[in-house]
Parts: structure tokens; sequence; C-alpha cells
């Protein structure tokens, strides 16, 4: 098997983003909160781009019902979610950083868990459950940033599904309709869009805002 | 006229503003559950919307949420 050092891993990123955009990425630590369709799948591109350091959080088991958009396989059915996650990212690339935490988030431990994130991702499915992050992280976490995802069931529409900042620390994606509240299937294609919108706007905070 | 600005748009409210967060949510039925508020850019807990004021001018951003992901 090929084997790609440390090393070679940085010269080909750097060849790929140049060297400044490189150590911004590399030095970044970001939060990412549920790994379901949305978490799954902004971690792999977080990690495929550079980014130094994730917090990872879920407390789910992969099933077979995730098998249609998330970021698992077969052989991962019913292992924990945050450990398949690490498995695969290493795979991408061996010399991420990955802190996983394997908990139900709540108001009260949110703030620990994410403490060293200045940008974290809102991944989770249900509604009530995004409301909890968003409100926890706005209203007891004064300097970090978070990037939602609300509005990304069904197919067609691409680009109705867009990333909007809505104030200094919440930046929103979504089409902010159509929910699994309308009957609505969650399906691979919309949620890859609506998690590379999710990706895209942290990749670009970092190498702008910090 | 009373005006509230919200998502970007001005809302008028002929006679008297809603008294507080929660009455408004309630005038435009959100689910009080599933919605994220801030007036001039600061978050307001859904704890506290029944104890927010609310007075003519403000900028008012709601973010309802939808499940999925």
């Amino acid at each position: 098997m090929i084997k790609l050092s440390c090393e070679q891993f940085k010269e080909m990123l750097i060849e790929r983003h140049g060297e400044a955009v490189y150590e911004k990425l590399k030095a970044a630590t970001v939060g990412i909160a549920g790994l379901g369709g949305l978490g799954s799948n902004v971690a792999v591109a977080l990690v495929r781009v550079g980014v130094g350091k994730l917090v990872i959080a879920d407390f789910d088991i992969v099933e077979p019902s995730n098998l249609n958009r998330q970021n698992y396989f077969v052989a991962q059915l019913g292992a924990d979610k945050v450990n398949a996650t690490i498995e695969n990212l290493k795979k991408i690339n061996p010399y991420v950083e990955i802190k996983g935490v394997s908990v139900k988030l709540n108001p009260e431990n949110v703030p620990a868990v994410f403490k060293d994130c200045p940008i974290v991702a809102e991944c989770f499915d249900k509604a009530q459950s995004k409301q909890m992050l968003i409100e926890t992280i706005l209203g007891s976490m004064k300097k970090t940033i978070v990037v939602a995802a609300s509005g990304l069931a069904g197919y067609g529409k691409s680009n109705e599904i867009r990333t909007k900042k809505i104030s200094e620390r919440l930046i929103m994606v979504g089409d902010s309709e159509n929910g699994i509240e309308k009957g609505l299937s969650l399906m691979a294609c919309r949620v890859i869009i609506a998690a590379g919108h999710q990706a895209n706007a942290i990749v670009e905070l970092l190498i702008n805002s910090f | 006229m009373m005006v509230l600005k919200i998502n970007g748009e001005d809302k008028e409210f002929a006679g008297v503003l809603p008294a507080t967060m929660k009455e408004l949510l309630g005038v435009l039925k959100v689910d009080e559950a599933t919605v994220v508020a801030e007036i001039d850019g600061q978050i307001i807990r859904k704890d506290n919307f029944g104890g927010t004021k609310l007075t003519a001018g403000q900028k008012i951003e709601l973010i309802r949420l939808v499940g999925g992901g």
C-alpha cells in the first residue's frame, strides 16, 4: 500500500491552496454538533480541505436508515457514530486531529464540549435540537459563530438552498421551508448540498475572518 | 402606526404593538419551540419570550427552524 507521510500531505495541500490558506485551515478548530446527514458530510469536506482539528459530538449509533444520506458504511452498522466518523476521516487524512464526544448535547454541556471551537456547525435533525444549539451558542458562548442548517428535505430545487448571514454570529443554510414536517424525505443529494454550503461558509470564515 | 422591522421588512401594527416577544410570536403564529429570535442582534432565549418587552422601531430576526439533517 502507498503511504503518505505527514510532510507529503502538507506539501499536497500547500500545492493546492497556497501556504497562507493552508496555515489558516491547519490552525483551525471547528465543532460539529450532530453526525447525521449534515455532520458526517460537513466533516468529510472540512478534513479534505485541511482543517487541522475537529470536535465532533453525537450520541447515536449507525443504523440502516442512515445509509441513504449519511457518510457511513454497511460494515459500520451498530457502531457509535463518533467512532465511525473518526475511522472514516482518518482514512482521508490520517494526520487530522479529532476530539470525539459521545454525548447527547444539551444547554448545560454545549459550552464545555465546544469551548475550543470559534465556529460550530449545527448539524442536528430535529427542529427543537437546532433551536437549542443556536440559542445556547448565541446566548452562552459570546465569541462563537454558529453555522446552522434548516430546510434541506426533498429533492430538486438545488438553487433554493442558500447561505445567509443573519447576524454577526449566526449563518443559516437551507431554503428555510422544506423540512421533514411536510412529509418530505431526506435524500443524499439535497442534504449534501446543504452540508457543502455549511462547510464552504466555515472555510470562508476561517480564511477571511480569523 | 407602530412598526417593527421583522426579518428585514417593516411590519406595521395598527393601535398597539404586541407587548412581548411571546405575544408577537402568537400574532404571527410562530411555534415558540422551533424559532430563534434576535432583537437588534441580541439573542432572546426561549424562556424569556414572555418577559421580553417590544418597542417600536426594533429590528427583529425570527429564524424558524424545520427538521432534517
